[in-house]
């Protein structure tokens, strides 16, 4: 790859992740207009009368035509000024900043645990498929992922409470981050497992190890660097919904992230939130995606990236 | 190969029990039998004082309504009937239901929803992963081999997919759909959603693998002969096959998890009609989980159908096909 | 020899020690030695949402009402158990015969959170706020006596005269939601026309200053807002000792009211938002046993769950099937339907069966002896076939006169257990007279929309409201109310019937004699149950669930539930949970 081939190739990703964003944002937009209801609808279970209910739909804006907001909204974003929203009675970058760097640190913290235990599960049961240690850790990783994340979550709540080894204080990220993490660990052994078993029955391999290369180091060395490579084709997909926070271990353990934003965004009908939420989780999947690539462009230095 | 027989076995079982279910639940899965709310199992019993006799149970009745104990009266013993009115087994008309995995929080019996469920959720989850996968390959498969313009374009719309609120699409579908529903409405709305929502992530590691592959040797004397695009692709899909067969066993559950989602936001399975999805949004409530565990009855059979779609795929083969 | 007895003799005293220190901690049971309440300690309470602003007066959801009733203060207070009115920041009041003109005299040397003291002026400057257009505010339309403002007027500094637009039965107990707002704080706002801002979620807590025991000292978005003394509450118990009692009361931000549950469990949180659903009793009884958690029934709820459909005249579902507005129907069903089965099953047990929307707990409003009609299927069948419903094909299920099935769809809460399965067993008892229903849960947003575009056929939900006097819902029984729920907004009433209960409602609400009062209203209940516009089936019992610390709490089945007394709420001394 050369240095040229490098710029072009991230301008071109640059371009298409903007295209992204713009095309998420105006579609979120257009969904909460579509849908049934609006902020205001819960005003009306709260018996508040008809001219105020209009009062309010003018305040928060709800009463413009499609594209004027659109307008409006997109030159907010100009000067990242995201809209307010009303379900929180804030301005939008205020709540998704906060809310990022909460996902952030428990997301970051259960990719680290996942890779740290999926990645060499996954490379050790794949060397050798069909023996005892696989036997056992292929039905536990897929009877974790059968788990649905709500279950799993309060299964973890409930074991927290039950046994005390683990906090589940309100600030305390060790028991949404392994509710998080486990699944995808679950997830990455089973791809590492597949790709490293793949790359092992190759005739590459093979060869290294007729060339006297140890056992170890084609394990480990030589099969884990191929083998990650549809894994990290996936990383993107996966960072970027990690990032994008899981509303069933926010919801449980009521960590404030980016999930539960989502959410009380389209409950509450509230236009700005969403739209505000989809282009964070545009952005976030789309620099994923740039890494991943990256990353995979690094490890395999063959691959055409273009 | 006995694991992949084994798995392939497995699969056959669960799907000509689900077919069956009229004849195999003792009970119909809609109707919410007085007194039985949250009761558990009933235990089957051969062993009695003086031997072995037909199976029977120990009639089971209610003591606290309120702290959901039952208790087993083991001075009356209720004998399966075997075979009769078009159930394979049950108990006789004045017994009461024979709930074999317990009730729900109505009363119902879980083993018949469990068996009627089976074919909804199964089969949408079934179709659900064969459109993601075909969408996902397609898309991967051309991503991989044909790299630049529609490379991007394809991963782009792949991400587009995984941004976008769906939830707020099921919303608005919705709201635009009339509000009565049928089962097979239901059954291929859910299916056409899945297919559209789970194929980026098949998309991705699609692609990447065959554009690892594009680069190998034999695939480049594959176009020095003058392949043609498809022909090309249809030499580098193979690659991927492991990785798709473990991809069907993580879209599984997602697939169920989805399906509980979904039907949250309105478009579920209507009514009485039972879906594994449905059942477990229902249990998700952490006391009654803590003391009626049976209620997680759907999460096990898909950890099982999971297990034997695992074992199906079977160990990853020498990919020989290149030579 | 000495030295070596020394390590007995120490370890004998450390287990003493011990022992002590653990029977020390242990503290007393829900009844606790300690009589008189204890001074300081901290809460911690959680709740579903939060606020979206700090200006109850700009929104008046449930987050807002309680921050507000906890850092403000009312004229005068509805006391939750008695339901009587009774003197707050207004010390006494007079009112003229024909209960038109209200003086109120304010309670003297009471001051704001920060010092300033509270006059005449700042009653005159909340009701300015209230009324004024460019706030828009949302708690207006509940302070309007048959949609006029109440006049407010000041003659001296502690002298205020409310003037009301005509004669209003339930009196001065509409004020109790109204807080009085510091005038030195949010004049400048008001006047600038930026009075919907300038309470907002980004101020700092210190501008936040009100008349309450509490005031707000920090808030995490997402996470919690903490609220300390008010140093400045004028209120004192009846020894004289400053309240409230408590040092600092924290509410906790939890969505879930499984996670909520588990905070109670597992010491974290002593009080949450709302009552015990029946299946957490299974849970709970057992630690309420042991000694860690108090469960208080509170009473039957106020607001059950209704079935009603749209009977908006020419309503485009209601073309091909005139049945469905019929009269007949609605009593059929209301025969047909077994609400023991409902209670045991759906509640287990923990609710009563009821005919109506007014329960047992509106106190001297419900109508005791109102005919309960037994379970009655055969006659629910003779009256669906009085219009034209009965079985052609011998399969069970009723068909019309053109042979078209008696199929109706009912809209319900997705996500509300309660109201899921009483739908799904109201499916389920209705088929046995022949009648298909479909259920459809949607969320709640979906619900509204419909109900307002009158495109349903059936819908099985409520509206809670804040007072049992029927005079504070009008809302719901005048056919021009938004909440009426069969045909709400009418210009004019579409039936005879409707005519009638609006004639007896305005009399009721204009009326000041108790006695007529309840006369009126008894009438209103017997229409209703004649005409059945709405059917409910059953009402649970509101058990409310606190941890063993809490002391002096008085639950009220109407909202908040606990902490509409918050100032006379103590704490157990002992530890609990650490807060940073």
């Amino acid at each position: 790859m050369t240095s040229g081939g490098l710029a072009t190739f991230v301008v071109r990703r640059l371009a298409a992740a903007m295209a992204l964003v713009a095309v998420v944002s105006v579609g979120a937009l257009l969904l909460v207009r579509l849908a049934p209801g609006d902020a205001t609808t819960d005003l009306v279970l709260a018996h508040v009368d008809e001219a105020t209910i209009a009062r309010t739909r003018a305040r928060l804006g709800l009463d413009r035509p499609f594209l004027v907001e659109l307008g409006d909204w997109l030159a907010g974003v100009a000067h990242l000024d995201l809209g307010e929203s009303s379900a929180f009675g804030r301005p939008v970058a205020d709540l998704v900043g906060e809310r990022v760097l909460k996902t952030a640190e428990l997301a970051s913290l259960a990719l680290v645990l996942a890779v740290a235990l999926g990645l060499p599960l996954g490379v050790l049961t794949g060397s050798r498929p069909g023996g005892l240690f696989a036997s056992c850790v292929a039905p536990i990783s897929i009877g974790i992922l059968s788990c649905p994340p709500i279950v799993g979550a309060f299964g973890l709540m409930l074991l927290a409470l039950g046994t005390g080894w683990l906090s589940i204080a309100p600030g305390d990220p060790v028991v949404p981050a392994l509710a998080l993490a486990l699944p995808l660990a679950a997830t990455i052994e089973r791809v590492q497992s597949q790709a490293t078993a793949e790359v092992l029955a190759a005739p590459g391999a093979g060869a290294a190890a007729a060339r006297g290369l140890p056992p170890w180091r084609l394990l480990w060395v030589h099969a884990a660097r191929q083998a990650v490579r549809p894994l990290l084709g996936v990383a993107g997909v996966i960072v970027g919904t990690l990032f994008s926070g899981s509303l069933a271990v926010e919801w449980v353990t009521s960590w404030p992230g980016l999930g539960r934003l989502l959410y009380d965004g389209i409950v509450g009908r509230d236009p700005f939130l969403v739209a505000g939420c989809a282009l964070s989780g545009a952005v976030l999947i789309a620099a994923a995606n740039l890494a991943g690539d990256l990353a995979r462009g690094l490890a395999d230095p063959r691959v055409r990236v273009s | 190969m006995t694991s992949r027989r084994a798995g392939v076995g497995l699969l056959g079982f669960v799907a000509v029990a689900a077919l069956c279910a009229p004849v195999l639940a003792p009970n119909p899965p809609d109707v919410p039998f007085p007194d039985r709310a949250y009761a558990p199992p009933m235990h089957v019993h051969v062993l009695a004082a003086g031997g072995l006799h037909a199976p029977f149970i120990f009639a089971q009745t209610l003591h606290d309504r309120l702290m959901r104990e039952y208790r087993d009266d083991a001075s009356v013993r209720h004998t399966l009937h075997w075979f009769s009115r078009g159930r394979l087994v049950s108990l006789g008309d004045d017994d009461g239901p024979l709930l074999l995995l317990g009730a729900d929080a109505l009363g119902r019996d879980v083993f018949a929803r469990l068996l009627y469920g089976a074919r909804v959720s199964l089969g949408v989850a079934a179709l659900g992963v064969a459109g993601a996968l075909a969408r996902g390959t397609a898309a991967g498969g051309l991503a991989g081999s044909l790299g630049g313009a529609v490379d991007l374009a394809l991963m782009w719309m792949a991400d587009l997919v995984v941004v976008l609120p769906g939830a707020y699409l099921v919303l608005v579908l919705r709201g635009a759909l009339p509000l009565r529903l049928s089962t097979g409405a239901v059954f291929w709305l859910m299916a056409a959603l899945f297919a559209a929502s789970a194929w980026p992530h098949v998309a991705r590691g699609v692609r990447a693998i065959v554009a690892a592959e594009r680069a190998r040797d034999y695939a480049e004397a594959a176009r020095a002969a003058g392949a043609g695009p498809l022909r090309l692709i249809g030499h580098l899909l193979p690659a991927a096959r492991g990785f798709l067969g473990v991809e069907t066993v993580l879209l599984l559950p997602s697939l169920l998890v989805a399906e509980a989602t979904i039907s949250v936001l309105g478009l579920g399975f209507p009514g009485p009609s039972p879906s594994w999805g449905g059942m477990l949004q229902e249990a998700t409530n952490v006391s009654v989980l803590a003391g009626a565990p049976w209620l997680l009855a759907p999460a096990a059979a898909l950890c099982v159908v999971a297990l034997a779609v695992h074992l199906a795929a079977g160990r990853p083969m020498l990919t020989s096909s290149r030579s | 020899m000495p030295i070596k007895r020394l390590p007995v003799i120490a370890t004998v005293v450390a287990v003493a020690a011990a022992i002590f220190f653990v029977w020390r901690q242990a503290g007393p049971g829900p009844h606790g030695r300690a009589s008189a309440p204890a001074s300081g300690g901290e809460l911690v309470a959680t709740m579903r949402t939060e606020p979206k602003s700090f200006d109850r007066l700009v929104s008046s959801r449930s987050a807002e009402e309680l921050l507000s009733r906890l850092t403000q203060a009312p004229l005068v207070r509805v006391n939750r158990l008695t339901g009587q009115v009774e003197p707050w920041l207004a010390s006494s009041w007079t009112t003229s015969a024909d209960g038109l003109t209200w003086t109120f005299k304010l309670r003297e040397g009471v001051t704001f959170s920060d010092g300033a003291p509270f006059t005449a002026a700042d009653v005159v400057f909340t009701f300015d706020a209230l009324y004024d257009p460019k706030v828009g505010s949302e708690e207006a339309s509940s302070l309007r006596i048959h949609d006029q403002p109440i006049s407010v007027r000041a003659v001296d500094d502690h002298t205020v005269v409310l003037g009301f637009p005509s004669a209003f039965g339930p009196g001065i107990s509409l004020l109790d939601s109204l807080p009085m707002l510091p005038r030195h704080k949010l004049q400048d706002a008001l006047a600038a026309g930026r009075f919907a801002d300038a309470w907002s979620v980004t101020t700092p807590p210190a501008e936040i200053v009100g008349l309450g025991p509490f005031a707000l000292s920090e808030y995490r978005p997402g996470e919690r807002l903490v609220l300390v003394r008010n140093p400045h509450y004028w209120r004192r118990d009846a020894d004289g000792r400053a309240l409230p009692y408590l040092d600092r009361l924290d509410l906790d931000i939890v969505p879930e009211q499984d996670a909520e549950l588990l905070r109670l469990q597992s010491g974290q949180a002593d009080l949450t938002t709302s009552e015990v659903r029946p299946e957490d009793l299974a849970v709970l009884k057992p630690l309420a046993d042991a000694g860690r958690v108090q469960l208080v029934t509170a009473g039957v709820s106020t607001s059950p769950d209704c079935l009603w459909f749209n009977l908006t005249p020419g309503a485009a579902v209601a073309k091909t099937r005139p049945w469905l507005q019929a009269v007949e129907l609605r009593r059929a069903i209301s025969l047909a339907v077994d609400r023991d089965a409902i209670v045991n099953t759906v509640f287990l047990g923990a609710a009563e069966p009821v005919w109506s929307p007014v329960t047992p707990s509106h106190g001297e409003w419900y109508l005791p002896d109102q005919p309960h009609p037994a379970r009655d299927l055969a006659e629910a069948r003779r009256l669906l076939a009085s219009i034209g419903l009965t079985d052609r094909h011998g399969d069970g299920l009723l068909e019309d006169a053109a042979d078209r099935p008696a199929r109706f769809s009912l809209l319900t809460q997705k996500g509300h257990s309660l109201r899921e399965r009483t739908a799904a067993m109201l499916q389920e008892q209705l088929k046995q007279i022949g009648l298909t229903v479909d259920v459809v849960a949607v969320d709640p947003q979906t619900i509204i929309a419909r109900y307002t575009d009158r495109s349903y056929d059936a819908i099985y939900f409520v509206a809670p409201s804040d007072s049992i006097d029927p005079a504070r819902n009008l809302d719901f029984w005048m056919s021009r109310g938004a909440f009426h729920y069969w045909n709400a907004s009418q210009a004019s009433p579409a039936t005879a019937w409707e005519a009638t209960m609006d004639d007896l409602m305005r009399r009721q609400s204009t009326s000041l004699d108790p006695a007529e009062r309840r006369r009126l209203f008894a009438e209103v209940q017997r229409t209703l149950s004649t005409e059945l516009p709405v059917i409910c089936f059953a009402a649970p019992r509101i058990t409310i669930a606190m941890s063993a610390r809490v002391r002096g709490a008085t639950p009220s089945v109407l909202p908040p539930l606990v902490l509409w007394n918050a100032d006379t709420l103590s704490v157990a001394p002992g530890r609990g949970a650490s807060r940073p």
